[in-house]
């Protein structure tokens, strides 16, 4: 098998051509110079944000999960909406990093470190809220097949243990994806650097990578393989996730379609959230000319289509419902629209589906401010997808003696914002600890550094 | 091999600015048939792989057979916890209910074919880390992380000769020509096995790790609600109560009530009566025979003796019994004997407590036996 | 040359090519040979990992000591009969209201832990209300009194038990003495010894005078039954014998009457095994309540309109069917009195369907005899008379079931309006409060606080209550499960009551103080030899068993009760003048407000029990609360909705209090329970809901709680009632009949049943992908009969007490987190104006293939080999995914610990550690928990069996609840025993499964109820 790919017959992704040297130093600048009062005063918003959700957090492990709102018929809430909610973001990083990958999409070179990045620490958030959601976070251990003293084994049978098995290898098999990216740039840094410390630092991860050639061959082997794996590994993952409602018998969880539906939805807030990230970083850093604008375009073209697979779903689910003439499931969705949670339902609409149709307009697709804004609310959306599809489902389901309505608390919503602080913490420090931009990967795509021979 | 001073040469080396260049001297140590040379650039240059001959990465063997290996773990681990190790019976399903494990199997797969190849890349085939390699820190690899691409040529390969190689270089106009020595203390390097700061490292990590366990298992474990339920809010039997000034959970009842199901023992005092009106309810069956010498040896042995002999195992403590093989005793009633174990005689005290209704004549029956047994008469011999 | 040799690092590593090792040692010698690159510095690496790992494992398996898990503190001398784990039932007498049912009480090592009914007790027949079972939690409750208190300016103090013996023998002395009266106030006095003691007291202390009252006392009834038979000591019906039963305002399967007797001869006509059997049963009221719940025809009719209804049925009965009847009676005094009535008329005016009452009319006369009309303890004079007029003339009174008389009844309210008045005229010398609390239960306008300023006042009590703050003197007494005592049940025969433990906080019981009185010393246990005294000397003459006395003692105690010989007076012919000054006491003006007995705070005492204050109200499941029910036109009217607090005004006394919508109550009619609104009930009872009786006046109560012409208005403010369920108008079409199309409750009526028309909806080939479990021997499995089932919610206290369920409170029940294992859930369905009501008891159905099973990531909940769905609690991690897929929603969830969360650690106190059952695990905070169909009682008795060496049967095991149930709803069982009764049952032709569509194979079966009304009347 032929694995060379003639990246020279393609139109040029990073803008007008900068010389290797100067790709080094625009990249590893971040990482050399003093950080601006802006940065501080970022990551002391995220830094409280994250505060916050601690305290809240050591609250509901002192006093029991009480704290929360979650009641009877409502036993999973806002946590495992978090959940759902994290791990879609996590999708767009693997599927710009691995999935354009193998499609040879270019314009991923200038985004795909940053956006496997924001899937690990969204992954890492996401995994949190499994583990704090229980009743006896401290014994979270026995979710593994671990021998213990009751010679117990997990449930094979059920979704949560998949979940676990899911999310872990996603994590793992993420970071490595990642981390083989940055062994390169490692090395040019370690070599760059006049630092001491920082040399130390840079030569154990980089491992003492040499640019050797006779290296570079497999390494490109491998980063294929990687990329071959990702990509069903990033599928699976969410359809897992949908597992655990659609394995269930609860009338509105109980559906064929989430698979597809929340890989769909996964994939749409991913791509909100890079783009809203990137447009920040490359305007702080000035590396517009890199992640150019046409690469943001793109991303808001994928937005289009995913919003618009979400909505499609939305409108399966109808139709099924009253399809199937099934008196419990068409109460559900009846339910949905104009019952308690009507509200949610519709914040959701409109933010997934009706607003992301402006990216038909090329201007709009093109104007950052709008972009920014759209993407926020495609977030919040989603975000409201999750709520709906979790507790309005749950607050109405078989016995009307068991209904009850669902309220959150303070300490609820302070474990969201406090995940928001997570992720951004962990994002703001990233860009001023390692290259947001991979530098082997550029270079390469650069004018003349490939040999023309034949 | 000859060097000029006596430093050990590894390789000479020489930078190119255009990747062409070098690609054109690349071609020439192949056909001179060049065997330990190498290219380094900061990025990888395509075609070159070509060029160097190198065999096709094997990598994808390794994922293969790694992700193999991963689904069968899963098969064997969803197989064996559920269906043989501990086999439950969940939502009425198989105990093997394959649907339902696959996607562990897929999960297992992916896992270790991908963590499994980088692995073996990195740290098998480069043998990487390794942060000793006379390249590093060298002018060369610095400026290859810059802008340049480079190639070297290493001392010991067979045709290696310091002039030729050098002169080469001048042709194909590499910018710049590097000799690359070992580094010799790195050489000289002899790492120590005990190095007082490891020592002391070790000295800390035992302090550390004992005083985490002990804190751990005899603190943590013990403090609700991490205590597995241990200490539940309820007097168990035969467990104290801070309630009651005495310390007793166990209550004794209020003198003069009456439970159901029980029993007044009307013969108080009055042994002749009992002998004559109470009779033994019981047949003396095999298992009641067992039920009374279990109950006999517990409570009536140490003093009668394992035979009812009398002979005390109290070592002279107290009086040993009369015998119960005594003709007084063969020819009471089983009513008079019941009477003795109720209220007790001499110093023999009542065992009324001890043994509910049912074992006492089980007791006496067993008695019996041993009395007939030790003192057989003839028709028992048939 | 092959490829081979292009490689560099690979051939380090595949060894098996030597050539190259070969070239490499001509530099070997000199330049490379000490060194490798690779090599470099693996040595210490391996080793600082060795070693590193080494030291941790050894240090942290090193340091594990001992843990001292305990003391183990056997007895010092070992009672008899009592076997450490193995439990003893007590027989006794229950005390919590003045009906004296018979109970067993379950003690283990000598601790009672449960409250069950004494099967040997002919008016109880073994069953008790929840009052009586959760009674053992006021008898561990760490609030009641341990030392008597001594007022002494305006502040209490403890002092010793025997100077506060003497001082208040010194009061009763120097009362005596001084020729003032001496007024006891207490309950009906049903004691036989204490009736006697009291005797001695009047002859020690002449002056000494007892005034009886009962909160809520059925003085209208009392009084209508002196006006027709000359003796206010009214009669119970049988209704076991009753075919038809016309109830006015009455709630005798709610809290009238003997509440156990009333509904297990109600059942008793319930059998779907003989239809033709039913009773029919018609029920007029105000208020929705449980007995108008379980009737085949509820009208709704405001408390005014009563008394219209009964003259008119009078009148339709004398004139178009007297020929029918066989009693006579003067038919003109009657025509006289009833002449301007007319029935068709009354229907007309009050919108109900004429022919509906002439129905009523034809099937009452048809069974003359066999029918009973039944009017409520809180409706006026008036009305029961008419009630007793139409039970003569009907035949009905062979029915009657004359009761045994109180030894001293309750005094004329008048009376105690003379007792307020003596004290001000200073006739008083000292006021005894005896186990009551009057400044409570009392209307306010009697002013009764005002004698606590004039007289010393001695109170009885357990705990703190309103009128023991007022006193000069508390003294603390003992539960009545520390106490001796001794009782004549309603049928006249004796019932023993014995202590199960010795006084918690060494109080003496109040019989021993009055002894002490008496005898001038206070002596421990003297009632207890009274009582034999008394017993050998009075009852064992007449009862004459033919045994010596001690045999006949001992084995009264071991029954709990012992026939009397003598016979109950029988009844008089009724007075007909009485007609002559009937006349409606209740104008129709205004707002109708009708005050009612609570279900489950007796007088007020209960209102400090957490779990009678958790247990969900019958019809409304609101906890923790009262409210004024009213119907949504109504509500409408004063724009209020539920919780909206409501001002209600009567002749200037004002109340204010939520508001709760209720159907089927008829407009313009307030509906309150009383009971609640303590100001000093102790930290669980004090505010829980409102006190109405501030709106009554004193001089009326005697003759009913119906008050016309009230003022109600809107405040605005609003208020939380913490119901369990969700509350849906019914004219919302959204929710509307749910149940009905889900199929969770099926009915039909007996004559669709008779007929065969009534069929049962089975969901039809249900196929599973999986192969089924078999299951050998027993397997467990519980049906549920809905005609037997009543809704009033024992089983729920029942579950409580046996398997330690947690009080979680009203902010927790807001949140929707009550802990019950088992729920009476209750559907309306048909019109808001007059719906129709079915109960269902739900409770874990431990399904085959159970949904919740499935999706535990850790097997914490499984099947066991007898079919039980199991939770292993110490597993259970809490993700509450079992939960979320449970159809039934009856898993709990422990989203605190609840003991140490509600009415901070109220429940943790030393004294209600005893009251826990040892067999069952208490679930730590973040478990989920749910009904194990008693698995303790399960394991208990296949214990037994394995002792007994037989195999496990079926009916060994009687669940909690099934225990519990008064009206035998509840069967459990084997289903494998092909001639059990749950097999039987569970095969029957009107079982059903709840949701059986979702194939989850439930194991608990539902028989279907049959409503005895025509078909075309089903709403």
């Amino acid at each position: 098998m032929n694995i060379e790919i003639d990246y020279t017959v393609e139109p040029e992704v990073v803008k007008n051509q900068p010389s290797h040297s100067s790709v080094n130093d625009a990249i590893a600048a971040p990482l050399e110079t003093k950080p601006s009062i802006k940065y501080y005063i970022a990551l002391g918003i995220s830094g409280s944000l994250l505060l916050t959700g601690a305290i809240c957090l050591g609250f509901s492990f002192y006093y029991g999960v009480g704290l929360w709102g979650n009641n009877q018929p409502v036993g999973w809430a806002i946590p495992i909406v978090n959940f759902v909610f994290w791990v879609g973001i996590g999708h767009a990083g693997t599927l710009i990093s691995a999935i354009l990958f193998l499609f040879r999409q270019r314009w991923r070179t200038g985004i795909a470190r940053f956006a496997e990045a924001m899937t690990i620490f969204a992954v890492i958030t996401a995994g949190l809220f499994p583990l704090i959601h229980t009743g006896r976070p401290w014994l979270a251990g026995y979710l593994f097949p671990l021998p213990n003293q009751h010679h117990l084994w997990v449930n094979f049978t059920s979704p949560l243990i998949w979940d676990v098995f899911a999310v872990s290898t996603y994590l793992t098999v993420s970071f490595v994806f990642w981390y083989v990216g940055l062994i390169p740039d490692l090395a040019i840094l370690r070599d760059r650097t006049q630092s001491k410390v920082k040399k130390i630092i840079y030569s154990i991860f980089s491992l003492g990578w040499r640019h050797s050639n006779r290296h570079w061959h497999h390494y490109e082997m491998l980063y294929l393989i990687l990329a071959g794996f990702a990509t069903p590994l990033v599928l699976s993952v969410h359809t897992i996730v949908s597992f655990d409602f659609a394995v269930s018998i609860v009338p509105g969880w109980h559906t064929t379609i989430f698979p597809p539906y929340f890989v769909a939805g996964a994939i749409f807030s991913g791509f909100a959230m890079v783009q809203n990230v990137l447009i920040v970083v490359r305007k702080i850093f000035h590396i517009e000319h890199i992640i150019s604008l046409d690469t943001l375009e793109k991303m808001n073209k994928v937005m289009l289509a995913t919003g618009m697979m979400v909505g499609y779903a939305y409108g399966v689910e109808f139709f099924i419902a009253w399809y199937s003439g099934n008196p419990l499931e068409s109460f559900v969705f009846f339910n949905r629209v104009f019952g308690n949670y009507a509200w949610a339902y519709w914040i959701m609409v409109s933010c997934n589906v009706i607003f992301t149709q402006l990216f038909w307009f090329k201007k709009i697709r093109r104007n950052i401010p709008i972009m920014f804004v759209i993407g926020v609310l495609v977030n919040v959306g989603m975000w409201f997808e999750r709520f709906v599809i979790v507790i309005s489902t749950l607050s109405k389901d078989f016995l009307p003696s068991s209904w009850g309505y669902y309220k959150p608390t303070l300490v609820d919503i302070g474990i969201l914002l406090g995940s928001f602080g997570l992720f951004f913490t962990l994002v703001i420090l990233f860009i001023r600890a390692l290259p947001v931009v991979s530098i082997s990967e550029v270079k390469a795509v650069i004018k003349g550094s490939q040999p023309q021979h034949h | 091999m000859e060097n000029k001073e006596n430093r050990n040469l590894y390789a000479v080396g020489a930078l190119f600015d255009s990747p062409n260049k070098l690609v054109a001297f690349a071609k020439k140590l192949v056909n001179e048939g060049y065997r330990f040379w190498d290219v380094h650039s900061s990025y990888p240059l395509h075609g070159l792989p070509k060029i160097m001959r190198l065999k096709w990465s094997p990598l994808g063997y390794v994922a293969l057979v790694l992700g193999l290996t991963g689904t069968l773990t899963g098969l064997f681990l969803t197989y064996w916890t559920m269906s043989v190790d501990y086999r439950l019976t969940i939502g009425g399903k198989p105990w093997f209910s394959f649907p339902a494990f696959v996607p562990v199997l897929f999960e297992l797969t992916v896992l270790l074919a991908s963590v499994g190849t980088a692995i073996v890349m990195l740290f098998i085939i480069f043998k990487l880390p390794n942060n000793r390699h006379p390249l590093h820190d060298s002018e060369y690899l610095k400026k290859v992380s810059v802008d340049k691409c480079g190639i070297i040529v290493e001392s010991h390969d067979a045709k290696f000769d310091y002039q030729t190689i050098r002169s080469l270089f001048g042709e194909y106009g590499a910018s710049e020509v590097v000799d690359i020595y070992y580094n010799e203390e790195e050489i000289a390097y002899k790492p120590r096995v005990f190095e007082p700061k490891f020592i002391v490292f070790l000295v800390v990590i035992a302090i550390l790790t004992s005083a985490f366990g002990y804190l751990f298992n005899n603190k943590v474990l013990y403090l609700p609600p991490f205590d597995f339920m241990l200490k539940q809010f309820k007097v168990n039997p035969q467990s104290e109560s801070m309630f009651f000034a005495d310390g007793f959970g166990m209550r004794t009842p209020v003198a003069g009530t009456v439970a159901r199901g029980q029993r007044d023992y009307p013969f108080k005092g009055k042994p002749d009566e009992a002998g004559e009106k109470l009779v033994n309810p019981l047949l003396s069956t095999n298992d009641v025979l067992e039920l009374g010498k279990r109950k006999y040896n517990t409570f009536c042995s140490p003093c009668h003796g394992w035979r009812g002999e009398g002979d005390s195992r109290l070592n002279g403590q107290f009086p040993n019994p009369p015998s119960l093989h005594s003709e007084k005793v063969r020819n009471w009633s089983d009513g008079r004997i019941y009477h003795v174990i109720m209220e007790g005689q001499n110093i023999m005290p009542s065992y009324a407590s001890q043994l509910t209704e049912k074992e006492r004549w089980a007791i006496i029956l067993y008695i019996r036996a041993l009395q007939r047994s030790l003192n057989a008469k003839q028709e028992d011999v048939k | 040359m092959n490829d081979k040799k292009y490689w560099k690092y690979f051939e380090n590593f595949n060894s098996e090519d030597r050539n190259l090792e070969l070239k490499q040692q001509e530099f070997s010698e000199k330049v490379t040979e000490e060194f490798r690159i690779e090599n470099l510095n693996t040595l210490s690496r391996r080793k600082f990992l060795a070693l590193s790992t080494a030291t941790l494992a050894i240090t942290t398996t090193a340091c594990n000591d001992y843990r001292d898990k305990g003391a183990i503190v056997p007895y010092n001398k070992k009672p008899e009969n009592v076997l450490p784990g193995i439990a003893n039932y007590y027989a006794s007498t229950c005390t919590a209201c003045s009906h004296r049912c018979g109970i067993l009480i379950k003690t283990r090592e000598g601790r009672p832990i449960k409250v069950d009914g004494n099967p040997d007790h002919p008016v109880s027949k073994g069953k008790i209300c929840s009052v009586g079972q959760a009674n053992i939690l006021n008898l561990y409750s760490p609030e009641r009194y341990k030392k008597p208190l001594k007022k002494s300016g305006g502040k209490f103090s403890e002092i010793e038990w025997q100077s506060a013996f003497n001082e208040i023998l010194q009061i009763f002395k120097r009362a005596n003495a001084s020729g003032k009266e001496i007024a006891l106030i207490t309950n009906p006095i049903y004691s036989p010894s204490f009736f006697a003691v009291l005797n001695r007291l009047q002859q020690n202390y002449p002056t000494t005078k007892i005034y009886v009252y009962e909160y809520f006392g059925e003085y209208a009834k009392a009084i209508a039954w002196e006006k027709c038979y000359g003796t206010p000591n009214f009669a119970d019906y049988d209704f076991s014998k009753a075919k038809v039963i016309v109830a006015i305002e009455s709630n005798f399967l709610g809290n009238e009457g003997n509440f156990v007797r009333n509904v297990r001869e109600f059942a008793q006509n319930r059998n779907v095994d003989n239809p033709q059997h039913f009773s029919r049963f018609y029920s007029f009221e105000t208020d929705l309540t449980l007995t108008g719940a379980n009737a085949d025809y509820r009208i709704p009719l405001p408390a005014s309109k009563h008394f219209g209804l009964l003259a008119s049925v009078l009148n339709e009965i004398v004139t178009n069917h007297s020929h029918k009847l066989t009693s006579n009676f003067p038919k003109e005094q009657l025509l006289q009195f009833s002449r301007n009535f007319n029935l068709h008329q009354f229907a007309k005016e009050n919108g109900i369907n004429p022919s509906l009452l002439t129905q009523m009319i034809q099937e009452l006369v048809a069974n003359q005899g066999k029918s009973v009309i039944i009017s409520g303890a809180t409706l006026p004079v008036e009305i029961h008379i008419l009630t007793n007029l139409l039970n003569e003339i009907l035949g009905n009174n062979v029915l009657l079931r004359s009761k045994a008389q109180p030894l001293i009844g309750l005094n004329k309210l008048e009376d105690f309006g003379e007792l307020v008045r003596k004290v001000n005229d200073d006739k008083i010398g000292l006021l005894v409060n005896f186990d009551v609390n009057p400044v409570f239960h009392f209307p306010k306008d009697l002013g009764f606080e005002m004698v606590f300023a004039k007289v010393p006042v001695v109170t009885f009590t357990e705990s703190e209550t309103e009128t023991a703050m007022l006193s000069n003197f508390v003294i603390p007494i003992s539960h009545n499960f520390e106490s001796w005592g001794d009782w004549i049940t309603s049928d006249g025969d004796y019932s023993t009551q014995q202590p199960v433990i010795e006084p918690l906080f060494g109080t003496y019981q109040k019989e021993d103080f009055i002894l002490g009185i008496i005898e001038g010393q206070l002596i421990r246990d003297e009632y207890h030899k009274f009582i034999m005294s008394y017993w050998r000397s009075e009852i064992y003459p007449n009862v004459n068993p033919g045994v010596d006395f001690e045999v006949f003692w001992h084995s009264v105690l071991h029954d709990g009760v012992v026939n009397s010989p003598a016979a109950l007076s029988s009844l008089s012919k009724l007075n007909y003048d009485v007609v002559k000054e009937l006349t409606p006491s209740i104008s129709s003006g205004g707002w109708l407000l009708l005050l009612k007995k609570s279900y489950n705070n007796g007088d007020g005492k209960y209102l400090n029990n957490g779990w009678l204050n958790e247990l969900p109200h019958p019809i409304t499941k609101v906890t923790w609360d009262n409210y004024v029910a009213i119907s949504e036109p109504s509500a409408k009217a004063l724009e209020v909705n539920n919780g909206d607090i409501l001002e209600i005004t009567r002749n200037g006394k004002k109340l204010e209090i939520p508001v709760f919508i209720v159907p089927g109550i008829p407009n313009n009619c307030l509906v309150i329970e009383t009971g609640f609104g303590r100001k000093n009930a102790g930290v669980i009872g004090n505010g829980v809901g409102f006190d109405p009786m501030v709106l009554a006046d004193f001089a009326t109560v005697s003759n009913g709680y119906v008050f016309s012409d009230v003022k109600a208005r809107q405040t605005g403010k609003h208020y939380e009632l913490a119901s369990t369920v969700e509350h849906h108008s019914l004219n919302d079409t959204f929710v509307k009949d749910l149940s009905k199309t889900r199929r969770i409750v099926q009915e039909g009526t007996v004559e669709e049943f008779l007929d065969g028309k009534f069929k049962i909806h089975r969901a039809e080939d249900l196929r599973s992908i999986i192969p089924e479990i078999k299951y050998s021997g027993v397997k467990w499995a519980m049906v549920i009969d809905m005609n037997k089932c009543i809704g009033c919610g024992d089983c729920v206290t029942a579950c409580n007490v046996e398997n330690n369920v947690p009080v979680v409170g009203k902010e927790q029940v807001l949140r929707g987190r009550e802990m019950q294992w088992i729920r009476i859930d209750t559907y309306f369905s048909g019109s808001q104006n007059n719906p129709s009501i079915s109960f269902q008891t739900m409770l874990c159905q431990h399904c085959d293939d159970a949904p919740c099973e499935n999706v535990c990531p850790v097997v914490a909940t499984n099947h066991s080999p007898d079919g039980l769905n199991q939770m292993v609690y110490n597993r259970c991690v809490g993700t509450r995914y079992c939960s979320n897929n449970c159809p039934f929603k009856v898993r709990r969830f422990n989203f605190y610990d609840y003991r140490d969360h509600f009415a901070n650690g109220f429940f943790y106190q030393d004294s209600l550690k005893l009251m826990q059952n040892p067999e069952v695990t208490v679930r730590s905070r973040g478990v989920m928990e749910k009904c194990t169909f008693c698995v303790q009682r399960i394991s208990e008795a296949r214990q037994k069996a394995t002792e007994d060496g037989r195999p496990l049967k079926g009916t060994d095991v009687k669940t909690a609840c099934q225990e519990a149930c008064p009206t035998e709803a509840i069967v459990f069982g084997d289903m494998h025993d092909k001639d059990s009764e749950l097999y039987y049952w569970r095969n029957h032709k009107l079982g059903y499964y709840v949701l059986e569509e979702l194939n989850v194979k439930p194991n608990v079966t539902y028989i279907s109820r049959l409503r005895n009304k025509n078909s075309e009347d089903i709403s």
